[in-house]
């Protein structure tokens, strides 16, 4: 269902097939571990048993004693020439860091050998909690001389918003600090106050193919790097900064990605590539699922306090809340975004945001999907359920009263633009489920309702276009399909030069090749690349026309293109077809220049998204188990270039949100180890755990994205959590703060309300 | 410690392979390394995946969890072994038409769980279809398209089967 029609138009919007359809159904793919090359090696890592230990020694000689053992590498041995050195060699920071890699000729042997690599480490406290790490006195994550830079940092690193530059205590590496109005009236002038404490665990993006790096050396002097990778440029940067090379020296080969939702911006490729060098062979190092729970880049643990008051006329007057993100090893977390979307979603007359980010003795955190959206909905939209409870205000009403619209002014100053927030809770709105709420209760059940944000992603984008011999149109791009965004870069191509999708070629060169173009993530592709395609294609239309007012002795204006020719418009027996004028434009004596369209983007607007999702849920009042009957998912999405492609991604969001509110968490112990190391012990949701999704798209036209598009990556994996923690609450009374809900969390949860009643 | 290899005759998606294997391989690695058969994923090298599903004498099975030794003498079908020579096998069909992948990477698995599915069960329920393919993880969230591939899957194979016995 599409609540409102766009323009007329003919590709753009079409549900049609994915281009990449037969290859990844017959196994013909080949993805980055399919490659196999003369002289290969297998990488396996030998990781850090401890979270936090001195290392005295590593012994390796029983190891490279294996037959088939090529080399077993040190931190020393590796030819690094500026940055951190991937292995540890004194001081190991984190379970699963990587301290040795073994080459070997096949993965068996090369499994065998870790085994055989001698650790002599002394274990030292770990910083493993927000408490630990807040405690007057507590463990450091290191001691070693990297902590004295990041100490200097922490001096610098304050966030805009910040009153004033002040030293943090140590393992504090960031905050924020957003204002507006005057708080303590804000809280005086309200009539009800609620206040809650939400907490999130780290939760591991979850793609299916695992991180995965093969390096060559070329006897061409180049390094050829094939990579599953999210960004083939930054890849490309870091790789040569780290050798000591030209960015020319190194080419990234963009593989297909079997999923990244954000965890696949560049993790192990230098390291390999530092490998590859030492010992002047091909290295392919795909993680096993252990050591890519152990040593990628999950997203960080949080919490979150908010305060929250209102009038018994349904007005916000004042929101108070504190933001604790515990990063791994080093800052990366995603605490300002999380901070601008708890602030964002309503109209908030006085506020005080503050927030801070705590590093510990873990992996590094990195990006996944909508980073720090997830958390700030479930905070915000807990909170505004309870809050238009304590008022006797209906949930819904209360949002669209209170919900930000265009020129609502932002936490971190300026104000949102064009968004649909308020369009997409009016069509949860009229959703039978919501409309029959009472009547679901009846029957012990509950429905629940959240707001889901993004603020949009931004990178500037390029693309080329040419006019091939068969009259047929190849798009050249640096940016990579994550999940279909191809085929709707085909879509916009098609219809900007008035040609079928099927006449499209979309290639994604290599980074010596490709147009630059910013990394896939954040919700930017379609918006960014797609407006470049857009104008590359436009580009190459009006060469085409001038070629073709040429030769049918006319003028362009009077031109069009329909069905592969172009003709002067209404008299179709004057035209020349597009082969015609590739011909023409690649002969000798043809005496017209080839067609070549080049386009760019430098949006610096961003088209934020928003997303509202339903769900009817019940709870099991013994196990505590939570069943979800019905889920329905609206959003925003400024126009569908291909509504079939859209839908999917929120299938996934949808899905992954699932995943946040009831099944996914990494636990680690005391002593910083990682208990849920494998898919068994980390639970991904399956395919009976995933409800029918019902989708309504919306579409707000943006004012910049390619006809009118939005990024729709993000938003819908925004909401989950808060949506399903509502619905619990309307079905069970109870108002459950952890995610996710674990059937015994829940359980324990309805009896001690069972107890208090 | 070079450990002893063992002999094994094997039919991989209709030819015989006759293979020198370490007895700790798995089926997995032997397909993927030996064979040079890489449309079978390693994922979780575990069993909680289904990323490396492929069958055994028509059984659905995780190549992870089966060691190469023990298909001696058996048959083996991959995904490079479904479709026919001349198009694409029921299931592959369905999957275009119901655009049930995105990433690509569990798609393998899928496929072979519902290929094992149908062999033995041209009209399968709802019930059938997911539990059939409830071992397979798919974090791109094509889930819900995966089942109505499996139900239009059951369709198209019956339809072709209806025809060929009309012909
Ligand atoms: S790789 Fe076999 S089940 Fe995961
Ligand atoms: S399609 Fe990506 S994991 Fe299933």
């Amino acid at each position: 269902m599409v609540a409102t029609e766009p323009r007329e138009l003919r590709s753009v919007g079409q549900r049609l097939k994915r281009i990449d359809s037969p290859k990844k159904l017959t196994g013909q793919e080949r993805f980055t571990g399919d490659l196999r090359l003369p002289g290969m090696l297998y990488a396996r890592l030998v990781g850090s048993p401890y979270a936090h230990a001195r290392i005295n020694g590593i012994d390796t000689s029983a190891a490279l004693a294996v037959p088939g053992v090529a080399a077993v590498l040190l931190a020393a041995d590796l030819p690094i020439r500026e940055g951190e050195n991937p292995l540890a060699s004194d001081e190991a920071i984190y379970n699963g860091q990587p301290l040795a890699i073994v080459l070997a000729e096949s993965e068996a042997i090369a499994e065998d050998a870790v085994l055989l690599v001698d650790i002599d480490a002394e274990p030292l406290d770990p910083v493993t909690s927000i408490e630990e790490a807040l405690r007057e006195g507590g463990p450091q994550t290191r001691f070693s001389a990297a902590h004295v830079d990041e100490a200097e940092a922490r001096l610098h690193n304050s966030d805009a918003g910040a009153a004033e530059e002040k030293v943090l205590p140590a393992n504090v590496t960031n905050t924020v600090d957003y204002r507006r109005g005057d708080i303590a009236k804000g809280f005086a002038d309200a009539d009800q106050v609620v206040e809650l404490t939400i907490t999130s665990e780290q939760v591991h993006q979850g793609y299916i193919e695992p991180q995965v790096t093969l390096v060559a050396p070329s006897p061409l002097g180049k390094l050829d790097v094939y990579t599953s990778t999210q960004g083939m440029f930054v890849v490309q940067n870091k790789v040569a900064q780290t050798l000591g090379l030209q960015a020319s020296e190194v080419e990234v080969h963009q593989m297909p990605v079997g999923g990244g939702f954000g965890g696949k911006f560049g993790l192990n490729e230098a390291m390999v590539a530092l490998a590859a060098v030492a010992v002047n062979r091909p290295v392919l190092l795909q993680l096993t699922r252990m050591e890519d729970f152990l040593s990628a880049n999950p997203a960080p643990a949080c919490e979150i306090r908010v305060k929250l008051g209102g009038t018994s006329d349904g007005f916000i007057t004042a929101l108070q809340a504190d933001l604790t993100f515990l990063a791994g090893i080093a800052p990366s977390s995603p605490l300002g975004i999380a901070a601008i979307l708890v602030g964002g979603y309503y109209r908030f007359p006085n506020m005080e945001i503050t927030g801070q980010e705590i590093i510990s003795n873990r992996p590094k955190s990195g990006a996944y999907r909508a980073p720090g959206a997830q958390q700030a909905s479930l905070a915000i939209e807990a909170a505004i359920d309870e809050l238009a409870r304590a008022l006797g205000k209906d949930p819904m009403d209360f949002r669209l009263q209170n919900c930000a619209v265009e020129g609502d002014e932002r936490p971190n100053g300026g104000a949102w633009p064009r968004i649909g927030l308020k369009e997409t809770l009016e069509a949860i709105r009229e959703h039978p489920i919501w409309q029959e709420r009472e009547a679901i209760r009846q029957r012990g059940h509950g429905v629940g309702i959240g707001v889901g944000g993004w603020p949009g992603g931004l990178e500037p984008a390029t693309a080329v276009c040419r006019l091939d011999a068969d009259g047929k149109l190849t798009m050249m791009l640096g940016s990579v399909d994550l999940n279909g965004s191809n085929t709707g870069m085909a879509q916009i191509a098609a219809e900007a030069l008035g040609i079928e999708t099927d006449d499209v070629n979309i290639n994604v060169g290599t980074s010596s090749s490709a147009p630059w173009s910013g990394s896939t993530g954040g919700s930017k592709i379609t918006y960014t690349v797609g407006a470049a395609v857009q104008r590359a294609a436009e580009d190459a239309r009006k060469q085409i026309l001038e070629i073709a007012a040429q030769r049918l002795e006319a003028s362009a204006d009077d031109l069009e293109i329909a069905d592969g020719n172009v003709q002067v418009k209404g008299v179709p027996s004057s035209s020349i077809s597009l082969k015609q004028i590739a011909e023409l434009s690649m002969s000798g004596d043809g005496g017209v220049d080839p067609v070549l369209g080049r386009g760019a983007s430098a949006i610096t607007q961003a088209a934020p998204g928003f997303a509202v999702h339903m769900a009817e849920v019940s709870v099991d009042e013994l196990t505590g188990e939570t069943t979800i009957h019905r889920y329905v998912a609206a959003q925003d999405v400024g126009l569908a270039i291909n509504p079939a492609l859209v839908e999917d991604q929120i299938h996934g969001g949808v899905g992954q949100g699932i995943g946040w509110a009831l099944y996914e968490g990494m636990a680690y112990d005391d002593a910083g180890q990682l208990m849920t190391a494998s898919l068994m012990d980390y639970a991904i949701p399956k395919a009976e755990m995933i409800p029918n999704i019902e989708i309504i798209l919306v579409q707000v036209p943006s004012e910049h994205g390619p006809y009118g598009a939005k990024g729709i990556g993000e938003p819908p994996a925004v909401p989950g959590a808060a949506v399903i923690t509502n619905a619990i609450r309307d079905a069970t009374g109870v108002r459950v703060t952890h995610i996710p809900v674990r059937p015994e969390i829940m359980a324990r949860a309805l009896d001690s309300a069972a107890a208090a009643d | 410690m070079a450990p002893q290899r063992m002999p094994v005759t094997v039919t991989v998606n209709g030819s015989d392979h006759h293979l020198l294997v370490e007895p700790r391989h798995t089926l997995l690695d032997t397909l993927r390394e030996d064979l040079r058969l890489t449309g079978t994923k390693k994922v979780c090298d575990m069993g909680n995946c289904g990323a490396c599903t492929v069958h055994v004498d028509g059984l659905a099975v995780y190549s992870c969890l089966t060691l190469a030794v023990e298909t001696d003498g058996h048959e083996v079908r991959t995904i490079e072994g479904v479709a026919p020579p001349d198009g694409l096998d029921p299931v592959q069909e369905a999957f275009i038409r119901m655009d049930a992948f995105q990433c690509g990477f569990c798609t393998p698995g899928q496929i072979m769980s519902l290929r094992a599915l149908l062999d033995g069960n041209d009209d399968p329920t709802d019930d059938d279809i997911q539990t059939a393919v409830s071992g397979n993880l798919c974090r791109c969230g094509a889930y819900r398209n995966i089942l109505r591939a499996g139900r239009l899957a059951a369709d198209l194979q019956r339809a072709r089967r209806e025809s060929e016995v009309a012909r």
